[in-house]
């Protein structure tokens, strides 16, 4: 299994461990994560909503690299995802408008065709991976270890687009979560968004959607799953910004598979979280 | 507030309907299903997505492109889910902000951001500090963006030109 591998920006400059655990996870399954030369940002979800032109635009022309290299792509992150699928699949169903996305995007010397998919990495795990097939590379048990898992709203939103799993009751994290055997968590407003495309509008309201979260998952968990960069910086930051921080660890969902699957702390970056996530380890047998 | 509803408020109104994705706004009977659940309004008491679409109908301009009123949405899509109307509300901010945009419009901190993208083509600087920083933790260097060809496309649609000029 093959997949033109789109990091991001939050990823590839903040998140080490994310992308660490992510490739290695990925290693462990037999997929191979190919780079893509020249590919930058996606165009950001903020740019949809300031000019429509320009966002399929920046998107395709990431797409088309994927295309060249014949490859599906895999995302690490949700707004990633999101802008990407979505541009994907307006071209695809409109000829006219990409055509006229071809004459801009002949500027970068690319073209888009429309012939691969995008999808995000904990879909691809379900997916094209298959449980069962995580699940038999499962050497530990995170056995008694709660987690609460934060889908993030572009995962499977808008659901007309995103498609795949209801957004109302989306499983796919939970589920990837049992394989490792710690036991997903139920918490109230569990789908609640992380605000975080806020954070540089008024911090504060971030940081206070963070810490209702976090405060309720520590009622009812040991530590908050995320597949996202957004939504693990919210909820990492609001919690650095207490000065009584909840002290509630926030793990990127590949460190927990990673840890189950046997990698040691250095291998998932878990040396990276700054809310202290290593009494996870203690868990592990 | 007094609302009038002028010719000026009308035309304005049609200018939003007429964004790809705001044509819906008319049929809006205000049930207030995307504030009592938007994360935004719970914390913020003037972001109300419901009054949002009550002064798009009635075009009042001015009171929709106050501070930072338009930028506030998280665009997490739970009024766009929920609506029975399929109004929207977070496809009617998509289409204020790019009204306001045309008209010269954007908050510094977007402007900024799409100013970073164009000449960096990350949101962030992804340079030889941070490829240290990767190789510290056996990660790959970062990709290296086509610049010139990302800067092209933003200034083909004509899009960088208005970023460059606009104000708040």
């Amino acid at each position: 299994m093959k997949y033109a591998f789109f990091v991001g920006c939050t990823t590839l400059s903040r998140l080490p461990g994310y992308e660490k655990s992510a490739r290695k996870v990925a290693e462990k399954l037999g997929v191979e994560l190919l780079d893509m030369p020249g590919s930058g940002c996606c165009g950001t979800t903020y740019l949809e909503t300031l000019d429509h032109k320009t966002a399929l635009a920046m998107a395709a022309r990431n797409i088309a690299i994927a295309e060249e290299m014949g490859l599906d792509i895999v995302t690490v992150c949700n707004g990633c995802t999101e802008v990407l699928t979505k541009t994907n699949k307006e071209l695809k169903g409109n000829p006219e408008l990409k055509a006229e996305i071809n004459e801009v995007l002949a500027e970068a010397g690319k073209k888009y065709m429309g012939t691969v998919e995008v999808k995000h990495y904990v879909k691809m795990l379900k997916d094209d991976v298959g449980l069962d097939a995580i699940k038999e590379k499962m050497e530990r048990s995170l056995s008694g270890l709660k987690v609460g898992s934060h889908y993030g709203c572009h995962m499977f939103k808008p659901a007309e687009v995103m498609e795949g799993e209801d957004p109302e009751n989306p499983t796919v994290m939970d589920e990837l979560v049992a394989l490792t055997g710690a036991e997903p968590i139920e918490y109230p407003n569990k789908l609640e968004c992380c605000a975080g495309p806020v954070m540089g509008v008024r911090e504060n309201v971030t940081w206070s959607v963070g810490l209702d979260k976090v405060k309720t998952v520590k009622k009812y968990g040991d530590t908050l799953a995320t597949a996202c960069p957004f939504c693990y910086l919210t909820f990492e930051r609001c919690q650095l910004m207490e000065e009584e921080s909840p002290g509630l660890p926030v793990i990127h969902l590949p460190q927990l598979l990673g840890l189950a699957m046997g990698l040691d702390a250095d291998d998932v970056g878990l040396g990276h979280n700054k809310v202290d996530a290593k009494g996870i380890l203690e868990k592990l047998r | 507030m007094e609302i009038t509803f002028t010719r000026e408020a009308k035309e304005f109104r049609n200018q939003i309907m007429a964004v790809e994705g705001a044509e819906k706004l008319m049929h809006c009977y205000q049930c207030g299903t995307c504030t009592s659940d938007c994360p935004i309004a719970k914390r913020v008491p003037e972001f109300r997505p419901r009054r949002i679409a009550r002064l798009a109908m009635y075009g009042q301009k001015e009171r929709l492109f106050e501070g930072d009123l338009l930028y506030l949405c998280a665009g997490c899509y739970t009024c766009y889910e929920h609506c029975p109307q399929e109004v929207h509300v977070s496809e009617i901010v998509s289409a204020l902000r790019k009204t306001a945009l045309d008209e010269g419009h954007l908050l510094p901190g977007f402007k900024a951001l799409m100013q970073s993208v164009a000449e960096m083509g990350y949101i962030y600087e992804i340079d030889e500090f941070e490829n240290e920083m990767r190789e510290d933790d056996d990660l790959p260097p970062a990709p290296e963006p086509d610049t010139d060809g990302i800067e092209a496309i933003m200034a083909a649609t004509g899009f960088l030109d208005k970023v460059e000029a606009s104000r708040r």
